[in-house]
């Protein structure tokens, strides 16, 4: 049997794409279905003083207009409970906005029509009455109060604090303090988010296509909303035109479509157009950061303090606190401190709400972190590379936790397995680093502008509870391997064949991963926090253990000789049993703590002095995957995260103005890479299998952005030789400004 | 072409369109503020996505008489007497366009939403100018938006697939 587990076996999914016959939710069509249209807020803050649908109901073809006022007092509740706290949960959103809209794009009413295009007609017709509040348009104003029944506009302060940090600042021979900003920007696939629901007349249960990342979490927050048991109500997910992190979470409008169906009886669909897109799914990363870092004069780190302003947007969403408690669980990153204190603060702005995109809060502490060890090394002395080798937490120090201190609140942070310094070393001798300082050195010589910058990460991943697998064996000797976690385009189906067939020692074709449907399996979370590889893998692993089992009772031998094949089980001994009559393979793996990994990346990049537009020359990812299961498709994830990340640090923003008005809702606006903007990503596979499960592997999906951002700021900070990069992005207008040697007007939108 | 109106139709009343959709002719029943792209997905077509609607990313790339054309840019009406190509035509009888072969080998796919948009504007390319420089080609190929690869990998798949056209070509 050739081992499949590490192999670069092709995707499995590719040949319906290339062909067209691939399935996306726009392409669901039912019997009598209806379209609906959200008519949305126009404005950042406001009170509703009426809604007057008569004549939009009027319009021939349409059948239904509903506003707050039709539906139950819910809100879409919490996903994880180590994001949720009391104060949260007042912050919710109800899936029509109940008396005070609070962002633009937020639902107000839903329009169903007989056509798409008379929907959209009629939704203008909608008439809102508005009386327009105050509102809080960026992370420095405090005023006005958006929830009055929360009492202020702060979710949570997360304290996370080690050692005796005053004490560390005392023996400080040099401290770096500054002010440093990452942007409002989001995942943005290629797909727009979508749903078709269907209430089956006879059994009366309801089925929602469009389901991604969290099936099972977002059945279950339906069966809550609208009251009729989880058992009654099935999500169906077909292809997903990528995720990346705000797809599949449970919005307004899986409750609002989900509902209409339920009480129109007919099959409702809803396609998300690309302006509401921009408005409507979840933004990301928005962040403000004091930090300060004590270091001796040869360059040892001692401590950091960091306070941390977070953005919530308008309401809290499914994904709870984590905007501010992410980047709090990387700040300290891979490095050795004494002590270190954080106090992440995620507060209210009359925006999109914000949830998690690739590479969540531990994208936005890198920026921060590594951007200072450099300003740090700089006034040192010491080169950027220097700084790091002598503080990355040595080898024989893992597992690796930073004890808590009297008042943090507790984070399961544990480095399980590596050699951060052997990584490091690795991406520097790949990237010829001695050479390529020289290749620079000689090309500022001759005038160009050009920069070298570096970075380290830690990432948390393999997140659990748990996950469940069956091995359900056909009648025709294949085996379909049922698990809750999903596809949103990365390949997972390939690579949990691959572990389904090499533990059950069969071809790849005798496997399919069915991963598309809630009733297939009585539990799953999802694919989030780089998990699915992790926890669906071991699961499988463990359900085929339990089908050799079966198989070797029946055939009286050890489940080490069983052989799956022909379609039935055999060994030396025994006779053959056919594989359906075994009945199924089932495993549960636990995962109660979360695993981190270690990667960096290193960027060369040349400046324009007339235009200020940055060009990454030559970019490198390295990660630490513990295993690589499909190193091709691992990599395609590397730097296909890096291309992101490159875009999000040189092109994209989510800009508003004063009034909360956003000011990107197109692509023209929303300027994402393309061939045009990238370098050929180099992609470094490192493999320190981790003892936390038995596959040894960590998570890898989100890894080649994570430290992408810092990296490239850091080249360009080095371009520009000693101007003050604090905030992101570098666009060319920005880049422009500190070459000037103005300060980054990014901070006159800002608090000031 | 001038054509003479007869009667103004309603924003919702169906006009015959007639057209040629992968080789095959076609009469498509569409009110006259229908996007192509949108009839064309009526019709069966849903290797056509919309992705923006705005003529941004590309996603509903299809050919028109041969050029690459943003079919949600275009108004089924205005396709009339027109041969349109989309995904679904592009595979011969036997195996797969060398750009679909190409685009399996290279990675050029992840989530594969963008990926009908992108075979059709090479497509068109390769068609037009089948020795178009490795800088054109790049050039064409920053017309459509990747969120998975980032498009790195579709460049390598369109200059693999132009080689071997050329290839065959010479042969």
């Amino acid at each position: 049997m050739t081992r499949l587990i590490g192999a670069s076996v092709e995707r499995s999914a590719n040949l319906p794409h290339l062909t067209g016959a691939s399935r996306f939710v726009a392409d669901i069509q039912r019997d009598g279905q209806v379209h609906a249209r959200i008519v949305r807020s126009p404005v950042a803050h406001a009170r509703i003083l009426g809604i007057d649908t008569g004549e939009a109901e009027a319009v021939p073809g349409v059948i239904a207009v509903i506003t707050a006022a039709d539906l139950p007092d819910v809100r879409i509740p919490i996903r994880l409970a180590m994001a949720e706290t009391p104060m949260a949960n007042r912050f919710l959103q109800p899936p029509l906005a109940r008396d005070v809209v609070r962002y633009v794009g937020e639902p107000l009413a839903v329009v169903v029509a007989t056509d798409p295009y008379l929907a959209e007609d009629a939704a203008e017709l909608v008439d809102v009455d508005l009386e327009e509040l105050d509102v809080v348009a960026n992370l420095g104003s405090g005023a006005p109060v958006v929830h009055q029944e929360a009492g202020g506009n702060v979710v949570v302060t997360v304290p996370l604090r080690s050692g005796d940090v005053d004490a560390a600042f005392a023996k400080a021979d040099v401290v770096v303090r500054d002010r440093l900003r990452v942007h409002r920007h989001t995942a943005v696939p290629m797909e727009t988010r979508g749903l078709v629901a269907e209430v089956d007349q006879n059994s009366g249960r309801l089925t929602l296509w469009g389901a991604a990342k969290v099936k099972h979490f977002t059945r279950q927050a339906l069966s809550d909303m609208l009251g009729i048991g989880r058992d009654r109500i099935r999500l169906v997910e077909g292809n997903v035109g990528g995720g990346f992190g705000v797809r599949g979470e449970p919005y307004p409008e899986d409750f609002l479509i989900a509902f209409l169906a339920l009480r129109l009886g007919r099959p409702v669909k809803w396609v998300e157009d690309r302006a509401e897109h921009f408005v409507a799914t979840n933004h990301a990363r928005e962040q403000e950061h004091e930090l300060e870092i004590a270091a001796t004069a040869d360059g040892r780190l001692l401590a950091f303090r960091d306070l941390a302003r977070c953005d919530q947007g308008a309401y809290v969403r499914s994904q709870g606190i984590l905007p501010a408690l992410l980047p709090a669980l990387h700040l300290a990153g891979p490095y050795r401190w004494e002590a270190f204190s954080i106090e992440s603060t995620g507060v209210i702005t009359n925006r999109t709400p914000v949830g998690t995109y690739r590479g969540p809060g531990m994208t936005e502490a890198t920026f921060v972190r590594e951007r200072m060890l450099d300003r740090l090394a700089a006034e040192l002395g010491l080169d950027p590379a220097e700084i790091r080798r002598r503080n990355l937490i040595p080898p024989d120090a893992l597992p690796f936790t930073f004890a808590p201190a009297p008042g943090s609140a507790d984070a399961p942070t544990t480095y399980e397995s590596g050699d951060f310094p052997a990584c490091l070393d690795h991406l520097l001798a790949r990237a010829g680093y001695e050479d390529l300082c020289r290749l620079r050195d000689s090309r500022r010589a001759a005038g160009e502008c050009v920069g070298i910058g570096l970075a380290t990460y830690t990432e948390v991943g393999s997140m659990g509870p748990f996950e469940e697998a069956r091995i359900v064996p056909t009648t025709n000797g294949r085996f379909v391997v049922h698990v809750g976690v999903a596809s949103l385009g990365q390949g997972v189906e390939t690579v949990l064949a691959q572990i389904a067939a090499e533990a059950l020692a069969v071809p790849m074709e005798a496997v399919s991963i069915d991963h598309r449907d809630t009733d297939a399996l009585a539990n799953g979370f999802g694919a989030f926090a780089s998990r699915s590889t992790t926890l669906a893998g071991n699961a499988i692993v463990l359900a085929a253990q339990d089908l050799r089992r079966r198989a070797a009772e029946r055939l009286g031998v050890d489940p080490a000789d069983v052989e799956f094949s022909s379609g039935r089980a055999m060994a030396e001994s025994g006779a053959p049993v056919a594989l359906h009559e075994l009945g199924e393979g089932y495993g549960r793996f636990d995962k109660p703590h979360p695993s981190f990994s270690f990667g960096a990346a290193l960027s060369f990049v040349s400046v324009d002095r007339g235009t200020g537009r940055v060009r990454v020359l030559r970019h490198l990812v390295l990660h630490d995957v513990g295993r690589a299961v499909n190193p091709e498709l691992l990599r395609g994830q590397l730097a296909g995260a890096a291309a992101q990340g490159i875009g999000g640090t040189l092109l994209e923003e989510l800009c508003y103005d004063e009034q909360g008005q956003p000011q990107s809702t197109t692509f023209a606006d929303y300027r994402m890479p393309t061939v045009e903007d990238l370098p050929e990503i180099e992609v470094i596979i490192a493999e320190y299998p981790t003892p936390a499960n038995p596959l040894g592997v960590k998570g890898g999906g989100e890894s080649g952005m994570v430290a992408t951002p810092a990296a490239i700021a850091n080249a360009v900070a080095d371009a520009l030789g000693g101007a003050k990069v604090t905030a992101l992005p570098l666009t060319a207008e920005r880049v422009l400004d500190l070459l000037r040697g103005e300060d980054d007007h990014t901070w006159r939108n800002s608090r000031s | 072409m001038f054509v003479i109106p007869g009667e103004w139709l309603a924003a919702d009343e169906a006009a015959g369109i007639d057209l040629t959709v992968n080789d095959q002719a076609l009469r498509f029943d569409a009110p006259p503020r229908r996007t192509l792209a949108d009839a064309l997905r009526d019709n069966g077509f849903t290797g056509v996505r919309v992705g923006c609607e705005q003529g941004s990313c590309g996603t509903c790339t299809v050919l028109v008489d041969d050029q690459p054309v943003r079919s949600c840019l275009v108004l089924a009406v205005q396709a009339e007497d027109s041969s349109v190509e989309t995904v679904e035509g592009l595979a011969g009888e036997a195996e797969l366009h060398a750009l679909q072969r190409a685009f399996h080998e290279h990675g050029a796919l992840q989530c594969g939403f963008c990926t009908p948009g992108f075979l059709m504007l090479a497509a068109g390319l390769l068609r037009g100018d089948p020795k178009a420089s490795p800088e054109r080609v790049r050039e064409v190929l920053a017309a459509n938006l990747c969120r998975c690869t980032g498009g790195l990998p579709i460049l390598r798949a369109v200059l693999a697939a132009q080689r071997e056209l050329l290839e065959e070509e010479t042969r």
